[in-house]
């Protein structure tokens, strides 16, 4: 499936054209029009900005995409990474925003659960999902992309996960973009009180060398004692354009494990937030980047300790092979109510080319007195020792350097507790590990 | 003239200064200078910063990173002060009448 795509630009006249094409409750119309207003009126981020100084957009013409239209033709579809030998609870697919298929299994709609197209649920279960619309956790005001995605988010995945359901099966869902195409995907993950589920969301172009504009977001709200495994592999073309709001609200005794897998995209600036906003609220963030070419990958973690006996642990590692660059800004905010805060945040770089560059960048700012926050960060080449030994028991010196990245990375692997998951993360960086260029 | 790329018109640019161009997916600042036309990639190789904001001193052959003052050179592109200590890429310059032209170092 692909869509067509209207005139290109984002004018007023698009917009309307756009959501006159849309059959949506008006309360949803009202706020993306609002959204847009925002859009409109917010600049473009330059290297003025701290956020930005690191990551230049000033190659990105908007004026290249235009808003999607419903008029799909069939495309072939990329293999999905995640789902081998995984046993699903449902499934779901969107071509340059466009819903192309989903399904979810009886024994979990049959409980209430809610898994598939934000466009289609939010037409069925308008009154249920209002307040998250008109509450959102991701600031539409935020910046000209978080502004861009409220007005326009097409397509995207709703989970829905009743009070006391634990969906034992991993739901997955895949975004795929053509060549040149726009994915202006949102994702909403709701779990409520005592839920449990595994959500699998990855990302891919049809072409691996096509390009594109992703302009998404996405809202994890963990409810009270609610667990929920996150996962989100991109794997864009790389010509594309990446960019991301993210961020989860963590309610009292709820646990959030988030897994971010970061590979495709000629450039990516991903903010990802998570807030622990009850007592005892659990999350453990993972990352893993594997850079090459001239990708630039920029992620910027939060971790927002709001209320006290909260626990978060971020782990990012990055190997950066050719010209590429990565920069990892980390902040720990800890609220002066949320006393006795363990939080830790750790940044990793393996430096696979004299030629790429990282920057890690971790940050305190602790307001409160009884806490536990550390940080620590890393940037370094393959050891030339672990390499010569390696090739000593006759390894070749690319299978050398592929163990010891995949070494590297084994720490971040142990984490993350799905098989599929790991398997899919350690294959496709395998593949993409040549040599140490000098 | 094969791979020499038109970018600008030399009234363009002032003598001495500078003039961000697009060339082939690709940033780079064209800079006038003592009569002469230089292209360098428009990344300060310290930070990772745009050049083209900086300024361009004709009789020393260089252009200054605002962020930090890493001087280049505008014919090598090599770092002439700290804190940036490597080259940023220099790329061919043809002028013919009005025309600027640049090609690409593909390196």
């Amino acid at each position: 499936m692909i869509s067509a795509l209207a005139p290109a630009g984002f004018s007023p006249d698009t917009f309307d054209a756009f959501l006159a094409a849309r059959d949506e409750p008006g309360w949803l119309s009202d706020l993306r029009r609002q959204a847009w207003s925002c859009f409109t009126k917010l600049g473009m981020p330059s290297a003025r900005d701290e956020e930005w100084m690191r990551t230049d957009i000033r190659l990105l013409k908007l004026d290249n995409y235009a808003l999607p239209t419903d008029a799909p033709v069939d495309v072939p579809a990329p293999q999905a990474l995640l789902v081998e030998g995984v046993e699903l609870g449902g499934h779901g697919e969107t071509v340059d925003s466009y819903a192309a298929q989903g399904a979810l299994a009886e024994k979990w709609a049959s409980r209430g659960v809610l898994f598939g197209n934000l466009d289609r649920l939010v037409r069925e279960h308008g009154e249920l999902l209002r307040p998250y619309f008109e509450r959102p956790i991701v600031d539409p005001q935020q910046d000209k992309f978080s502004a861009f995605n409220a007005a326009c988010w097409s397509g995207g995945a709703l989970l829905f996960v009743p009070r006391g359901v634990c969906v034992d099966q991993p739901l997955h869902w895949l975004a795929r973009m053509t060549d040149g195409g726009i994915d202006l995907g949102r994702t909403l993950v709701i779990l409520e009180e005592g839920a449990e589920a595994t959500f699998l969301a990855e990302t891919a172009s049809t072409d691996p060398n096509g390009g594109g504009l992703h302009c998404g977001a996405v809202e994890l709200l963990v409810g009270k004692n609610a667990r929920l495994r996150y996962v989100h592999l991109q794997n864009w073309g790389h010509r594309v354009w990446h960019f991301a709001h993210q961020m989860a609200h963590v309610g009292e005794g709820g646990s959030l494990q988030w897994t971010v897998g970061a590979l495709g995209s000629r450039l990516a600036k991903v903010n990802q937030h998570v807030a622990l906003v009850g007592q005892d609220a659990e999350a453990q963030i993972n990352g893993v980047m594997f850079t090459h070419g001239k990708q630039h990958l920029s992620y910027n973690t939060h971790q927002h300790h709001q209320a006290p006996y909260c626990r978060s642990d971020l782990l990012y590692k990055a190997a950066l092979q050719d010209k590429s660059r990565t920069v990892w800004r980390g902040m720990i905010k800890v609220d002066q109510d949320a006393q006795r805060t363990d939080a830790y945040q750790r940044n990793d770089n393996l430096m696979l080319s004299t030629a790429a560059r990282a920057d890690s960048i971790p940050g305190l700012e602790i307001e409160a007195d009884d806490v536990r926050c550390t940080h620590g960060s890393t940037s370094g080449r393959v050891d030339d020792q672990q390499l010569f030994y390696a090739m000593t028991r006759g390894y070749t010196r690319q299978e050398a350097v592929r163990m010891i990245v995949a070494g590297f990375f084994q720490q971040v692997f142990d984490r993350i507790a799905i098989q599929s998951v790991r398997d899919a993360l350690g294959k496709a960086i395998g593949q993409r590990v040549r040599d140490i260029q000098e | 003239m094969a791979d020499f790329i038109a970018v600008a018109k030399t009234s363009e640019i002032p003598d001495p200064g500078s003039l961000l161009v697009e060339v082939d997916d690709r940033l780079v600042v064209l800079i006038h200078a003592a009569g002469h036309f230089y292209a360098l990639d428009d990344v300060c190789t310290h930070d990772g910063g745009p050049l083209s904001d900086g300024p361009v001193d004709a009789a020393g052959g260089t252009i200054a990173c605002p962020r930090h003052g890493a001087k280049f050179d505008v014919k090598t592109g090599a770092a002439l002060t700290m804190p940036a200590t490597q080259a940023t890429t220099v790329h061919e310059v043809k002028v013919d009448g009005e025309q600027v032209f640049v090609k690409l170092n593909k390196a």
